[in-house]
Order: structure tokens, then C-alpha cells, then sequence
């Protein structure tokens, strides 16, 4: 087990590393002086040469990148075009984007198995053509649409939540869910319709094994067959489904944060490259990149307690 | 003398008739073929197709619900909604076919080498796909985006880049089971060299698990397409684009909710034919997925 994670922690710093490497070329490789953004319309030779020095500018590309990591290792990610912090911006934006992402991350999980598990259990009836239909559908339409939909429907006509903005849990509990109860519909509706077409299939293949026969012959209520044996072997492949979906849940929330107008994380990516802020889209994607792969690692971790074979056979290739 | 060509002609146009009829017995494919065909027609035909010019602007008729005149209404400038919708499709299937075909020529070729010569390179390409798998397809096109800057070309060029990592590995592990078949080993026995293998039995028997995957990949360009403008991102206005229709029309929700609602529509009926008709071609051209 020991050796195991050390290969996945390996893996993932690694990963963050390369990451870095190419969010630090990529945004130098845009066209255009950093020095002349940040010297606005003062084009003198000397204060251009003084803004170089200052930001280390004038240094080889690796020496810069080994400055700026080191900075980054101890939480500075240096300072915006507006000359704040991008560090503490950054900070002040992830909550609201981690709230909409457990909200949303709830309701799809609780939905998507529900009805998987339903439409398993009710295979070839209207309850499961209604469910496989919906979950269809909801593959098929973007987020940012349904978005527009929602606000039009609940917003607009029947006037029942709010159109869009955010209020702090702290300070309005019940309006802070209003707010968000949209935003993380939005954003859990794709998840719920990909959970429940692995929840339907998974069910259906569990409830097809031998040991939900040997269950039934035992004589156990179908309630138990179907809630112990079938679907706890479900949950299996499940999670790993909902590992994998959670990065869709971070470039969903980017657009439903810009539809419904909350300043979270995601718009702040956005409203980082509307304004060409390269130290903040460095800090951005840097943050991203890094709280994508710790969390694809705690999924790994999570998914090798559930299932101990994927541990023997990763620790031996 | 290769094996391929040891094949009678008869039974290749067998083949092929056996699969049309397989095909035709899916109606849903049927008609999302013939949604597709629509959509590329409109798209290409649109000078002729759509009633009004994309920026004709008729200021008689602002917000105007639907009429003889326009059959789905107009915008804030008066503008026809059909006749954008039918031009807008113009950014959203160059940019799915385009973006898909960006993509092939770079994956494909990739993984065929990682795949077909393993070794060091091969480890190193796997590794790298693995990198890129690890970010969503939008996150990689947005960022992409901004990097190259806000235009149909680049949204094209920055889908189709980030579309990339998943073909690479469909590649290169068709390419790692057709090398182990029996027909290469017997090529191989006599005496074909790396070029015939790879063009004679190689690429041929990937050809339909590709031709499923790029249709698969189409529609996410699309909807990719629709998020880079509706962000800024791609498109830019006064040039239609689906998602440059959702943008604009998110500051008239209350007074003209159909302007959010037909060019999500047609997002949706287009990719949901794309989808619908890749999966037929899945269970046409291999039977052993069926689902």
C-alpha cells in the first residue's frame, strides 16, 4: 500500500510539473511585451529597462520559470495588472466555486443513481424508458443552455429564484441556497446523466450475477437483494465514474458561474483572459492544475480502499 | 501480392451491402443521418437557403415575435432568427468538421508510432496523453483560446488541438492489437516492410473504430464551438454563430426568451444527430460493442 501511493504521489507531482512548465512557456509565448503592459503609455527606454529588472524580465526563460516556482511553492503567485495579490484573489474566489461544485456534485450523485438504479430494477418499463430518455437528453444539451432556460422558466416567468449574483452562506443561509440551487442543478444535470447510464448498466449486470441469485434462493426480500448485494457491487465502478467526472464539473462550473453571475473561480479564469492579465492567468491555471490532479489522486487513493484488487495489480506493473 | 488483395471484389461489395442493410434497420440513425445531411446542406446552401441576409436588419420588426415575415422571430436589431440560425450553422459545422479533422491528422499518426514501434517513444507519448488526459476537453480549448486569441479560426484550431489526447490513445491502442494479428505476422514472414504493413493492414483495420470516433468527436466540437463564442471566446458578433446567438440573448431573457431558445435548439438537435448517428455506425461497423 505504502508503495502505491508513493507512485501515485510521484505520478502526480510530475504532472504538476509539467503543468507548470507549460503554463509558464504557454503564457510567454503570447505576442506582446509584459514590460510595455505594465508600462501603460510611458514608452522610455529607461523606465521600460527598470520595470525588466524589477520583474526579472531581462533573465533567461528558466531562471525566471525556477523564480517564479519557488515564489508559487511559498504562496505568492506575484501581483496582478491591477497590482493585487493573485494569490489572495484566488483564495477569496475558490469557495464559491467549491459550494457550487458540492451542490452540484449532491444532487447529480443522488439523482444519477437514483434513477439508474430504478430504471435497472424497472428494466423495460416506462419508468426506465422515461429515465434512459432524460438522462439522453441531458448528455445532449450544454450546460450554458439549460442555464438560459432555467433563469427564463424559474427566473423570469414564474419569478421563484433568483436570476443570477450570490449571497454568503454566513450571512443569508436560506438565500445563499436560493441562489445556488440553479447554478448547481445546472451544473449536476450532466453528472446525474452520466451516472445513471453506468448506475443503469452496472445495476443490470450485478442483478444478473450469480451471487443476486444465490441471494434470492436464500429466500431475501428483493429490498435486500437489490439495496446490499446488487447495488453495493454497483457503487464500485460508479465511483470511479464520479472521479472521472469531476473534471467536467470544474469546466462546467466556468460556465455557469459566467451564466448566473457568480464570482467564483471559474469566472475569475474567464475574466482573467477577457483582460490579457498574464500573471493572473498564470496563478489561475497553475491553481487549477494543481487542485485537478490532488484531486484526481484522492480519487485514485479513495478508489483502491474500495476496491483492493486495483491495488494489487498497480502495484505490480 | 498482398492478403488484402487476395480478397474477391464480390465479397468486398457484399460486405458493403450487408452493412447498408444493417444500417438501414436503425431508424434513429437513419434519421439523424438525414438531420446531419440538413444541417451540412443549410450550412453550405445558406445564401440561398436562408430567407434574409445575417445582419439585414428590419427596424419595423424589433424582438418581433414569430410572423409570416420571420418565421422565428428577430432580435434586438430586427434581425432575422431563422436566417441567423441557418448562417450560424456555417461556424458550428466548420469548426466540428474542421476541428475533427485537425485532430485525426495529429493523433493519428501519432499513436500508429507509438503503438506500432513502442519502445522509448512510445512510453514517452503515452505518458504525455496521460498529462493531457488529465484536463477537460473545454478547460484545455479555453485555455488554447486564450492563448491564440478570440477567433472562428482559433476556437477551430484550439478545439481541434484539445481533441487531440483521447485520439492518440484510441490509435495507438488499435495500433498495438492489429501489430500482434496474425495477417501482419504473416506480412511481416513475407518480407512487406514497415510502410506496406502500416498502410496495407494497419490504418485500413483501424479505418471504422476512427470513422466512429470522429463522428463522436464532431458534435463535442460543435458544443465546443457554441461555449468558446458564447464566452468570447471564438466567434466574434455581428457574425452568427449559435453561441454568439445565446450570448446576445441573455440581456433580453424578459422581453424575448425565444432568442435563448432556437439557437440552443439547434445545438442540441445537431449534436444529439451526431451522437445518435455514431452509435449506429458503431453497432454497423462492430457488432461486438452492441449494446
Amino acid at each position: 500500500m505504502g508503495v502505491f501511493i508513493l507512485r501515485k504521489v510521484g505520478a502526480a507531482l510530475i504532472v504538476v510539473f509539467l503543468a507548470s512548465v507549460l503554463v509558464f512557456v504557454g503564457v510567454r509565448a503570447i505576442p506582446g511585451d509584459p514590460a510595455l503592459a505594465l508600462a501603460a503609455e510611458n514608452r522610455d527606454p529607461e523606465v521600460l529597462a527598470a520595470i525588466r529588472e524589477k520583474y526579472g524580465l531581462d533573465e533567461p526563460i528558466p531562471i525566471q520559470y525556477v523564480r517564479w516556482v519557488g515564489l508559487a511553492v511559498q504562496g505568492d503567485l506575484g501581483t496582478d495588472n491591477r497590482g493585487l495579490p493573485v494569490a489572495e484573489t484566488i483564495v477569496t474566489r475558490i469557495p464559491l466555486t467549491l459550494e457550487l461544485a458540492g451542490l452540484a456534485l449532491l444532487i447529480g450523485t443522488v439523482l444519477g443513481i437514483g434513477a439508474g438504479v430504478i430504471a435497472a430494477v424497472r428494466r423495460g418499463k416506462p419508468s426506465d424508458y422515461a429515465a434512459t430518455t432524460v438522462a439522453l437528453l441531458g448528455l445532449s444539451v450544454p450546460h450554458f443552455w439549460l442555464g438560459l432556460l432555467m433563469i427564463i422558466v424559474f427566473a423570469v416567468n414564474l419569478n421563484w429564484l433568483p436570476a443570477g449574483g450570490y449571497v454568503s452562506f454566513r450571512e443569508d443561509p436560506i438565500g445563499n441556497l436560493e441562489h445556488m440551487l440553479m447554478p448547481a442543478i445546472v451544473l449536476g444535470a450532466g453528472l446525474s446523466a452520466v451516472l445513471m447510464r453506468q448506475m443503469r448498466s452496472a445495476m443490470l449486470e450485478s442483478l444478473g450475477a450469480d451471487y443476486v441469485r444465490t441471494a434470492r434462493a436464500k429466500g431475501l426480500t428483493e429490498w435486500s437483494v437489490v439495496g446490499k448485494h446488487a447495488l453495493r457491487n454497483s457503487l464500485i465502478t460508479v465511483t470511479t465514474v464520479i472521479g472521472l467526472q469531476l473534471g467536467a464539473l470544474i469546466s462546467g462550473a466556468v460556465i455557469t458561474e459566467q451564466i448566473f453571475g457568480i464570482a467564483g473561480f471559474g469566472r475569475l479564469t474567464v475574466d482573467s483572459i477577457a483582460q490579457r492579465d498574464y500573471p493572473l492567468i498564470q496563478g489561475v491555471v497553475l491553481v487549477a492544475a494543481v487542485g485537478y490532479v490532488v484531486v484526481n489522486l484522492l480519487v485514485d487513493l479513495a478508489y483502491s480502499v474500495i476496491n483492493p484488487r486495483i491495488r494489487v495489480s498497480g502495484a505490480s506493473n | 501480392m498482398s492478403y488484402v488483395e487476395a480478397t474477391p471484389l464480390g465479397a468486398r461489395a457484399r460486405r458493403r451491402r450487408i452493412l447498408g442493410r444493417r444500417f438501414l434497420r436503425r431508424p434513429a440513425a437513419v434519421v439523424s443521418l438525414g438531420i446531419v445531411v440538413g444541417a451540412i446542406g443549410a450550412a453550405v446552401l445558406a445564401r440561398w437557403v436562408a430567407p434574409y441576409a445575417p445582419g439585414e436588419t428590419d427596424f419595423d420588426a424589433i424582438l418581433a415575435s414569430p410572423s409570416r415575415e420571420h418565421l422565428l422571430g428577430t432580435d434586438e436589431l430586427g434581425r432575422d432568427t431563422l436566417s441567423r440560425i441557418i448562417w450560424g450553422a456555417r461556424a458550428s459545422i466548420q469548426a466540428g468538421f474542421f476541428a475533427t479533422m485537425l485532430a485525426m491528422a495529429l493523433a493519428v499518426p501519432i499513436g500508429l508510432i507509438a503503438g506500432y514501434y513502442r519502445g522509448w517513444l512510445d512510453t514517452v507519448i503515452a505518458r504525455v496523453t496521460d498529462v493531457l488526459l488529465a484536463f477537460p476537453f473545454l478547460i484545455l480549448a479555453v485555455g488554447l483560446a486564450a492563448i491564440l486569441g478570440p477567433s472562428l479560426l482559433n476556437a477551430t484550431l484550439a478545439l481541434g488541438i484539445a481533441a487531440v489526447p483521447p485520439l492518440v490513445r484510441i490509435a495507438r491502442g488499435e495500433a498495438l492489437a492489429l501489430r500482434e494479428e496474425d495477417y501482419v505476422r504473416a506480412a511481416v514472414a513475407n518480407g512487406a516492410n514497415d510502410a506496406v504493413i502500416i498502410g496495407r493492414h494497419i490504418v485500413p483495420n483501424m479505418a471504422s473504430t476512427l470513422l466512429v470516433q470522429a463522428t463522436l468527436t464532431i458534435p463535442a466540437a460543435i458544443i465546443g464551438e457554441a461555449v468558446l463564442s458564447f464566452l468570447g471566446l471564438g466567434v466574434q458578433p455581428p457574425t452568427p454563430s449559435w453561441g454568439v446567438m445565446l450570448n446576445a440573448a441573455q440581456s433580453y431573457l424578459g422581453e424575448a426568451p425565444s432568442l435563448a431558445v432556437y439557437p440552443g435548439l439547434a445545438i442540441v438537435i445537431v449534436a444529439l444527430a451526431f451522437n445518435l448517428l455514431g452509435d449506429g455506425l458503431r453497432d454497423v461497423l462492430d457488432p461486438k460493442t452492441e449494446r
